[in-house]
């Protein structure tokens, strides 16, 4: 580990929960257009991050304090990881584990929709893991390495060439990690609904903060993963990154939300398919 | 001094069982079982400190050695055959019968082979089962001896059984380090039978219909593993005229020529290993008290099966055989892996999960490169420790609330801290990073590299894997969050339990300097240099976030809690909530299990099907 | 005004419950997130979970059967919160003031910090009361500080 990795690394620790944030509230703001709204203002997502880290509340189980903080520390560093140009199947997997650590915490509060939501946020993880997994794997054969730099600095031709068909499995995972509709079944980013707010029903305050800080790093991982697709530079990988949240964004709009059991038997065997089959022909290639 | 550790190892167990049915106090069976563990232990530590070696120690490499191995090879199946025929079992008769053939042949068309070099060959890989022999095998005999006790209690025995079965558990410790040492073929065939015995003996124990019914079962899968061995061996004594297990593995030897005693001795090792689609007489084995579940079906036995896959690794690196091999372990792994998310039964949870891991541990050995088998080695070590671990958590939970049910172990945070935050820690120990489990997941997959589909089935695994045990650990810590009756502990019962913990934590966080231990010196500087690399800083920053997450675990166990939110009604009592005209409403909740997509009646069908023309490709393929 | 002072203010979530209302007020309140109204501007959020809300917002008639959901509700909101009471029903009980299950407007059960008249309430109306009782939360943490 030499000096510049070690400041990219800082840089990862500390931009990416604020380019989460950002994009946040890029999002709140793009749906209330989208809805001819005016919107919130952009920083919104962290002024409600201020607000909640002063409450004052009891937490609903004594676990909840110490998943949420393994679910942070999980998700920075998983960017960290990234940032620092590591393996991404390993930034990968400790980003599972974040999100383990938050259903974990659900299952162990007392409201019965947190526990409803915990039982679905399974369901989604096994849904959509496989399925990034199999993206990040074709990104590492078609670059020849499972490092985030080989991945970066792969070719002067960008990977979405050939890797086309790891797009809606990309954009599955992206509407699942974002808990946007038709996949934001254990938790809606909207509050009212009929599992209130589903895993996060029973975080509050500081602890539901930290969670939202942990989700913004989540994000930011899935997103940047994304930008590989066009790693030819910063700029391009940042207008990948933009045009699949403003994809996400607008998927969520125009869809209604589909059954756990949809997900499960239909859309996630479906994107891993393809996902699979692109593997398959990068390797006969 | 290696003579005086292989003998401690090999025979100390086998003589203090048979002091245990000799002297049949409690008190002197407590003190030999402690000692054993101890011993073991020393046993362990003086091979470990002197690997990699050869030995010669006479007592199996002599002439009178060599007889009894080859007396065994007759009497094991014999008494099979008496067994099958008292109980009119079929299947048993019939391997039985074939592995009497297989014997009769070996004996009278066979030339004497070679003479090997060294009786006893000792390097990394069966330096593992030893140790997992000593760690694990010892603790759970520990672990055993209250539950024992309880378990007889329960069932209202007049003369107690115990003897007896110590004398096979114990027995079984040194039969399988025995196997892990030997380097001639028909001594390790001798004891791979010797552990196929205890486990039929031990699985019937109970004597209950189930019971006889899951042992016979056991019997003939593993009887008919037996003759795939046995023909594997007479095939290579044949062909070659070396029983020298370390002279068989060399690749040179078999370029040109059928692999199809590779095959033979990998499907054999298969079917002890429970892969599919002999995965059956593993899921019956767990009838048999909770001490032989873990002792012989989860940590040690079945290893059994991959130490024979991996042994014969550096053969099976970069040929079809290995690639179908590789191929079945992954199959193997991902549906077993479906069929565990699909269970209720916390037994058959665990049972599923340790199928599938020994799937992974298979692919590994495939795959064959030292990569490969490093990693392989060390999902042996973590598995066994872990698994071993959640065995005895459900044990004792089992005992405490009279139910394996998962559904039935909710809550159980309350009632039984110690064991059920142990077995959130095997659970989260099996699935997450940085622990071995998901360290070696990890390096198998990277070592997969060529094969695409290995890949794929490993993704999907993994994936039903980690939704598998956060479940089971979300359902332990869910529920009731009153103070219940405190469960009954015992320092018999919470010592093996929390040095298992620690082993468990400790191999994990071990795992990836073992696996730069096990491999060659060019090989592991390119794997630190690549991957590994990473590691240290992960386990600073699990540290730290221990540390801050105790820190409030701390704060928020000190202030009362507020009340559920229940759509606003409030709650009087714990899970309920007061409803109209003041009535108490109890909650109740329960997992979602998916049977229509992961349930047991389908699943197992199709995919034993698959799994069973991956094996058959495997020797067919061999064979052509 | 530190950052996360500020952000008190610039942050209510609302939680909505309908103690017994006819509807109509409650269809006011809805308005409010409209496009016409959009409440979003003041970064409000219309939540359903008391332990995520800021600001709880009543509409309707408290009965002697809602009364308890009603406190329950508000002790599970963390602090600091506000309490805004909407329509004639939720100050005083307004035409159903009389009625036999009736025990009246809803600072009968939990302190009230805005008032909202009318029958229905206007959106508008209802949106100044949000700023009013964010101006008194402004007002008790610059006097807290
Ligand atoms: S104030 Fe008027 S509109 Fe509002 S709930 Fe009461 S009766 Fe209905």
């Amino acid at each position: 580990m030499n000096l510049t990795t070690f400041y990219l690394a800082v840089a990862g620790l500390i931009l990416a929960p604020l380019l989460g944030g950002l994009a946040a509230g890029v999002d709140r703001v793009v749906t209330a257009r989208l809805q001819s709204r005016m919107g919130p203002p952009l920083l919104q997502p962290f002024y409600d991050v201020g607000k909640l880290m002063s409450k004052v509340i009891a937490p609903a189980s004594q676990w909840q304090g110490l998943f949420v903080r393994w679910a942070l520390v999980a998700s920075l560093a998983s960017d960290v990881l990234l940032a620092a140009g590591g393996d991404v199947l390993m930034c990968f997997f400790i980003q599972a584990a974040s999100a383990c650590f938050v259903t974990l915490g659900a299952f162990s509060g007392s409201s019965p929709y947190s526990k409803l939501g915990a039982q679905r946020e399974l369901f989604q993880m096994l849904s959509y893991e496989p399925v990034f997994l199999v993206c990040v794997l074709c990104m590492a054969k078609a670059s020849g390495g499972f490092d985030a730099y080989s991945m970066m600095g792969a070719s002067a031709q960008p990977l979405l060439f050939k890797m086309p068909l790891i797009i809606p499995g990309l954009v599955f995972v992206l509407l699942i990690k974002m808990r946007k509709s038709p996949f934001d079944l254990s938790a809606c980013h909207h509050g009212h609904q009929e599992l209130v707010r589903g895993v996060y029903t029973d975080y509050a305050g500081r602890d539901f903060a930290l969670l939202e800080i942990a989700h913004w790093a989540d994000v930011v991982v899935i997103l940047w993963i994304c930008s590989f697709l066009w790693a030819t530079g910063p700029l391009q990988m940042l207008v990948v990154a933009l045009i699949a949240l403003f994809v996400v964004i607008l998927i969520d709009n125009i869809s209604a939300r589909l059954t756990w059991r949809h997900m499960v038997k239909v859309a996630a065997p479906v994107a891993l398919l393809l996902a699979t089959v692109n593997l398959l022909w990068l390797y006969l290639e | 001094m290696f003579d005086a550790y292989i003998g401690v190892l090999v025979l100390w167990p086998l003589v203090a069982g048979l002091l245990c049915l000799v002297l049949r106090s409690p008190g002197v069976r407590s003190t030999l079982v402690l000692a054993t563990g101890a011993i073991l232990a020393i046993g362990a530590l003086g091979v470990a400190s002197q690997v990699p070696f050869t030995a010669n120690p006479g007592f199996l490499s002599s002439e009178t050695a060599l007889k009894v191995a080859e007396g065994a090879a007759f009497v094991f199946p014999a008494y099979f055959l008496l067994r099958g025929l008292m109980e009119k079992h079929l299947l048993v008769i019939v391997f039985a019968c074939l592995q009497l053939v297989l014997a009769v042949v070996g004996m009278l068309n066979m030339p004497e082979p070679q003479a090997i070099a060294s009786a006893v060959v000792c390097d990394g890989l069966s330096l593992a089962l030893v140790l997992i022999v000593a760690i694990a095998g010892s603790l759970i005999c520990i672990y055993a001896l209250p539950y024992m006790k309880r378990h007889e209690e329960h069932l209202h025995l007049k003369t107690s059984r115990q003897p007896g079965f110590f004398l096979v558990l114990l027995a079984f410790l040194g039969f399988m380090n025995g196997m892990a040492l030997s380097n001639d073929l028909r001594m390790f065939e001798a004891f791979f039978e010797a552990t196929t015995l205890c486990s039929f003996l031990l699985i019937g124990h109970d004597n209950t219909p189930e019971a006889r019914k899951s042992a016979f079962r056991a019997l003939w899968m593993n009887a008919l593993g037996g003759v795939m061995l046995h023909s594997g061996i007479l095939l290579i004594e044949k062909q070659f005229g070396i029983v020298d297990i370390h002279a068989i593995i060399n690749p040179a030897l078999w370029t040109g020529v059928s692999m199809l005693p590779i095959a033979l001795l990998a499907v054999a090792g298969c079917v002890k290993a429970a892969q599919m689609p002999f995965q059956g007489w593993l899921l019956g084995a767990m009838v048999a008290p909770t001490p032989v579940s873990a002792l012989l079906h989860s940590s040690t036995m079945v290893k059994a099966g991959v130490f024979l896959c991996l042994r014969l690794s550096p053969v099976l690196q970069s040929t079809n055989t290995g690639r179908i091999l590789a191929l079945a372990g992954a199959f193997t792994f991902f549906a077993t892996a479906a069929l565990a998310l699909g269970q209720s039964n916390a037994k058959k949870i665990l049972a599923y999960s340790t199928v599938s891991n020994l799937g992974l541990i298979i692919v590994c050995a495939g795959i064959g490169t030292p990569i490969a088998v490093a990693a392989g080695v060390v999902l042996m070590l973590v598995h066994a420790a872990t698994k071993g671990l959640l065995f005895l958590c459900v044990g004792d939970m089992e005992q405490t609330i009279g139910s394996r049910d998962l559904e039935d172990l909710r809550g159980m945070i309350a009632k039984s801290p110690v064991t059920a935050l142990a077995a959130c820690a095997g659970a989260i120990g099996m699935v997450l990073p940085p622990l071995g489990m998901l360290v070696g997941k990890w390096a198998t997959l990277e070592a997969a590299q060529a094969d695409p589909v290995i890949m794929v089935f490993i993704a999907l695994g993994s994936a039903l894997a980690v939704v598998c045990w956060v479940r089971f650990a979300g359902t332990l810590m869910s529920g009731k969050s009153i103070e219940g009756p405190h469960a009954h502990t015992s320092a018999l019962t919470n010592m093996p339990l929390l040095t298992m913990l620690a082993s468990a934590i400790g191999l994990g966080m071990a795992a990836p300097w073992i696996n730069a231990l096990l491999l060659p010196d060019a090989d592991a500087a390119s794997a630190l240099a690549g991957g590994w690399g990473v590691m240290p800083p992960l386990f600073v920053v699990a540290m730290l976030a221990w540390i801050i997450g105790m820190k409030v675990l701390g704060r928020q166990s000190s202030v009362p809690l507020a009340s559920p939110y229940m759509a606003g009604l409030p709650s009087a009592e714990p899970n309920s909530f007061v409803g109209a005209l003041g009535k108490s409403w109890v909650l109740t909740e329960g997992n979602e299990y998916a049977t229509e997509l992961f349930g047991e009646a389908k699943l197992t069908k199709l995919a034993g099907v698959l799994a069973g023309a991956f094996l058959l490709a495997l020797v067919g393929g061999a064979f052509i | 005004m530190s950052f996360l002072k500020k952000s008190q203010i610039k942050s209510p979530w609302l939680m909505h419950f309908d103690c017994g209302s006819c509807n109509g007020c409650d269809i006011e309140t809805l308005a409010c997130l409209t496009p016409v109204y959009d409440v979003e501007r003041f970064g409000i959020i219309n939540v359903g979970n008391p332990r995520h809300a800021d600001v709880l917002i009543v509409t309707g008639t408290v009965n002697p059967r809602n009364a308890v959901v009603l406190k329950n509700l508000y002790d599970q909101m963390p602090t600091p919160k506000l309490v805004i009471a909407v329509g004639a029903c939720g100050c005083t009980g307004g035409v159903f003031r009389e009625a036999p299950n009736v025990l009246g407007g809803v600072d009968k059960v939990i302190p009230v910090d805005v008032y909202v008249p009318g029958c229905p309430a206007k959106p508008e109306a209802i949106m100044d009361a949000v700023v009013t009782g964010l101006g008194k939360l402004k007002g008790i943490l610059e006097g807290s500080k």
